[in-house]
């Protein structure tokens, strides 16, 4: 089993994330869902990668697969800053409420969604949530893209030591989703 | 009904009605009066059925019995036949058991304590202009207490409800997630009728001020005590002790050469009692705190203690003295031996004792600390010495993977091993004092002992904590607070496990200028005071200390926290003069659909704050959490718009489809401060408001909305405009455009909203219509 970086977050249980380090592997989950879902949160503020702000990556890899973008906390004044009015407003407990609900409609109205990839939550919260969706929410699968593991997630990264191999990932995960078929 | 039954039940109300003395014909007696746990069901499942539990499993086993470990992941059962839902259930009962039992256990002790002082016909004392003194306890048992013996009667109902709530836990009982929930809300409802009885008997027992807003402002913060002085440090909630170290400095013509600071709630029980005591900081301050060395003798009573005090104050040369019989940590009792011998064994041996006699032990403290004082070298770390310490740090990270707050220390610690100072400074605030970087690093930097110099010099004010609200105050608020002219009554609660402490000033201040009533208990009462502006003003000096627009209360400590769904209650009996006598879904009905109120914990952690909120979420108050509460694993959750919103309407005697989530959560989660503010302004919306009120809530909901959440307008707004009269003037053009864009109709008009007639009860529709 992959620990977790944060101590806090260590799984009491059996049933543990894949930890994926090929962007490609991500890429290719993104493109089979039907109805993906991205839940960006706070943490992508005030973070940057070579200058470029974690919230410019979030909404481009959003962007590249096709999918709409619920943003939680007050991630949406920064979102609005750079022109992207996100696609819904809940917050994540909430919208991890919604989710779990087989028959709620989605984000877009046309049904609930098949793979949820959660982007810039705490640690604690987002593996708390993510085990909501674990253990009754067995319609979706769940990934993550903090430079964490995150033990209750379907697909998650690993703890990445160094920022250019994060950097790295998530660029390589932008040019593979814009590559076509 | 069989007429076994039927005369069982008879010999059961018979009891109930000589313990509230139904003769006293003060109210009538309503539908519940001392509820067992399944009376009050029916009004949690319909409270349930909007505000479904929402669970987030923080381990996917169990291993509660000798058939496990039971792996409970995703669907499947235990070897009992529980699954996953009904075990997070079974969880929030126990925690909300434990709550019960902590604040109960309180309440039992200083009652006997203070029967044991003044007798058990000891009358109870509010002041003049508190004459509902008991709500809670007048709401759920239906008694008016009188005396301390009958604030002991209420503390017995809950224990005996405890012990059926207790035993629903054992493997082989209880199976229904719902089931449990209720149970935890009993729990939660008992809890309130606890903590009021303790916080009344020790107003009463200890002359505490009341019936008045403007208590004294006192030194706080972790640099209040002058070091030079002999000091005590008392740690917990029980003012037993503490109280008798203040009497015994007094008698002594010592009162000004001694420090008594506190850390917890016994930090605002103390300071209640004497105005000179000091409030060091909140349980986050405290393992910081102990190992300064500052404290020539610390006393403990019980609850929010570190258990490793003990070995803690060893370390620092540090006296220690427990003195309560829940928390004995394995010290030799000295309950009999002569102070004047255990004095000379502490100082001349460093023993460790448990002194059950408060008196005792009072005395015991002061003498320590006078002994101790001289023969000890207090120092803080300066700058210098603190980076000597750090420049071994190798940037290994591992504190930072130990860290339950997620911080960076590692590089605040590298960071002041290069003699910059600066980001570790920015970090205090952030740390919850667990002290678990310093246990993990492994070349054992002192992590916590570094953050002394930078900790600072500042000292701040707090305003004591003043008990409960008066029935003057309620008389003046209860109509505008119900038509929503004062937009609402937020109260800042609990435990210091934030994500930041200085959220809690923030939130506070917003609020408090936007003329809503600010409440404060426990550690956040604290913290709040912690912070000045730029005239080096702290929140208590700007804002007044009534119970009114624009007002910064603090009521005192977590038992105090009663104090606050009490003046919920008061609005309904006081102002709506609705009987509370044994009448608590009336009530709660009420306050849900009328009363603007909410709680925020942003820093819950004990199992105490979980039952003080779900006992506010039984009553219909919604209750905001920070980040880390999401490890409560439950939260209980509306769908918005999609849920179920049917209320009665009184005066029509119809069902009427509100479709407006109000309150929209009973107990909710975020992440960061600024969502929080949007949610309480949200939180506060009530069915009842008038459109005068809706729209003064919604111009505060959409300006914080803008303000945190940049331009536009809530996605939600639709929900809560009624008609066009609810429309704030300055956003009116604005709001109105939008709606018509997602084509919003005009809601039913209400009267008398009310859930009593839209599920099974014992209640009558007459009951709320008063
Ligand atoms: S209580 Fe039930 S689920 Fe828990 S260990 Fe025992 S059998 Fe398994
Ligand atoms: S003591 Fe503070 S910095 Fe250290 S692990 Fe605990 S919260 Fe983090
Ligand atoms: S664990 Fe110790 S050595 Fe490692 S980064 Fe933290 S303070 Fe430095």
């Amino acid at each position: 089993m992959v620990m977790p970086l944060h101590r806090v977050n260590v799984l009491t249980g059996t049933k543990g994330a894949k930890v994926v380090t090929e962007a490609a592997e991500f890429a290719d989950t993104i493109k089979r869902a039907k109805r993906p879902l991205f839940v960006l949160g706070p943490r992508l503020l005030g973070t940057c990668l070579d200058g470029k702000s974690l919230v410019e990556y979030a909404l481009e890899i959003a962007k590249a697969s096709k999918a709409p973008i619920c943003a939680t906390a007050h991630i949406r004044a920064k979102m609005m800053e750079l022109g992207v009015k996100p696609d819904s407003e809940y917050d994540v407990v909430e919208i991890i409420n919604r989710l779990k609900d087989p028959d709620w409609k989605g984000v877009r109205k046309e049904g609930n969604h098949d793979l949820v990839v959660f982007f810039g939550i705490r640690t604690d919260l987002g593996n708390q949530g993510l085990s909501t969706l674990k253990h009754f929410a067995p319609h979706l699968k769940t990934m993550t893209l903090c430079k964490y593991v995150f033990p209750n997630a379907d697909f998650s990264l690993p703890n990445f030591r160094k920022d250019e191999e994060w950097k790295s990932f998530l660029e390589t995960l932008v040019s593979k989703l814009k590559e076509e078929g | 009904m069989t007429q076994t039954a039927e005369h069982k039940k008879t010999k059961k109300r018979k009891e109930i009605e000589k313990i509230i003395r139904a003769e006293d014909n003060w109210e009538p007696i309503g539908a519940t009066p001392m509820p067992d746990v399944a009376d009050l069901r029916n009004w949690d499942m319909r409270l349930l059925k909007t505000y479904a539990p929402w669970y987030a499993p923080f381990c996917d086993l169990c291993c509660f019995c000798t058939y496990g470990k039971c792996d409970l992941t995703a669907g499947k059962r235990g070897a009992c036949g529980i699954d996953i839902a009904g075990q997070q259930g079974r969880i929030v009962l126990l925690a909300c058991c434990m709550g019960l039992a902590a604040h109960g256990g309180h309440a039992r002790h200083i009652i006997d304590y203070l029967i044991e002082k003044h007798g058990e016909d000891c009358k109870i004392n509010l002041g003049d202009n508190v004459a509902v003194e008991a709500p809670n306890i007048r709401t759920v048992l239906g008694l008016k207490p009188e005396t301390l013996a009958d604030l002991r009667t209420a503390v017995e109902y809950a224990e005996r409800e405890l012990i059926h709530l207790v035993s629903a836990l054992n493997t082989g009982q209880e199976g229904s997630n719902l089931d449990y929930e209720s149970k935890a809300l009993h729990a939660g409802m008992l809890d309130h009728v606890v903590m009021e009885a303790a916080d009344i008997a020790q107003i009463t027992g200890f002359k505490y001020p009341t019936s008045v807003a403007d208590t004294p402002l006192i030194d706080a913060g972790v640099s209040c005590v002058d070091i030079a002085k002999p000091t005590i440090l008392v740690i917990g909630h029980n003012p037993a002790t503490s109280t008798n170290i203040i009497d015994h400095l007094r008698k002594n013509d010592l009162y000004d050469k001694v420090e008594v600071g506190g850390i917890c709630c016994t930090a605002l029980e103390t300071t209640r009692y004497a105005d000179k005591a000091k409030v060091i900081g909140p349980l986050s301050r405290q393992l910081y705190y102990v190992r300064t060395g500052i404290a020539d003798v610390i006393v403990t009573d019980e609850q929010c203690i570190r258990t490793d005090v003990g070995i803690e104050a060893k370390k620092v040369g540090t006296a220690m003295i427990a003195t309560s019989d829940k928390a004995c940590y394995g010290f030799e009792d000295a309950t009999e031996m002569d102070a004047d011998e255990i004095v000379k064994k502490v100082v001349e041996e460093g023993k460790q004792y448990l002194i059950l006699d408060h008196e005792k032990a009072g005395e015991v403290a002061v003498k320590v600390a006078l002994k101790l004082a001289p023969q000890r070298r207090k120092h803080l770390l300066d700058e210098k010495e603190a980076q000597e310490l750090a420049k071994s740090c190798r940037e290994c990270e591992i504190c930072e993977r130990a860290c339950p707050n997620l911080m960076s220390i590692g590089t605040g610690i590298r960071q002041a091993g290069q003699g910059n100072f600066e980001p570790l400074r920015q970090m205090v605030d952030e740390c919850i004092g667990c002290g678990k970087c310093d246990q993990d690093c492994p070349r054992k930097i002192p992590i916590m002992r570094i953050m002394q110099a930078v900790a600072g010099t500042d000292t701040f004010k707090v305003r004591a904590g003043r008990g409960p609200i008066m029935d003057t105050e309620i008389r003046n608020v209860g109509a505008p607070i119900v038509l929503g002219t004062i937009p609402g009554v937020v109260a800042f609660v609990g435990c210091s496990n934030y994500p930041d402490v200085d959220d809690i000033v923030e939130m506070a201040e917003e609020f408090a200028k936007r003329k809503y009533i600010v409440v404060m208990s426990g550690c956040a009462a604290m913290v709040a005071g912690m912070k000045k502006d730029a005239e080096g003003k702290t929140i208590y000096e700007r804002f007044p200390g009534n119970f009114d627009a624009g007002g910064v209360v603090n009521v005192g400590s977590c038992v105090a926290n009663a104090h606050i769904t009490g003046a919920a209650i008061k609005i309904a009996n006081i102002f709506a003069t609705l009987p509370l006598r044994g009448n608590y879904e009336v009530i709660a009905d009420y306050i849900l659909n009328r009363v603007g109120a909410c709680g925020v914990a942003w820093g819950a952690y004990s199992q105490k704050a979980a039952t003080i909120a779900t006992g506010c979420n039984r009553m219909g108050i919604p209750v905001l959490l920070g980040p880390h509460s999401s490890k409560y694993r439950r939260l209980y959750l509306s769908k918005k718009g999609e849920d179920d919103w049917k209320v009665m309407d009184g005066r029509k005697r119809e069902i009427v489809d509100t479709e407006e989530p109000s309150p929209e959560h009973l107990v909710y989660v975020t992440e960061s401060k600024e969502r929080a503010m949007v949610t309480i302004a949200k939180l506060c919306i009530r069915k009842n408001d008038t459109p005068q009120g809706r729209a003064i809530k919604l111009n505060h909901y959409i300006s914080l909305y803008k303000k945190h959440m940049g331009s536009g307008l809530p996605e939600d707004l639709q929900h809560y405009v009624r008609t066009d009269k609810d429309l704030p003037i300055v956003y009116k053009k604005e709001v109105l455009t939008y709606l018509k864009e997602i084509g919003w109709k005009p809601k039913p008009v209400l009267s008398l909203p009310t859930l009593i007639g839209t599920y099974p009860t014992k209640v009558p529709l007459e009951a709320v219509i008063h």
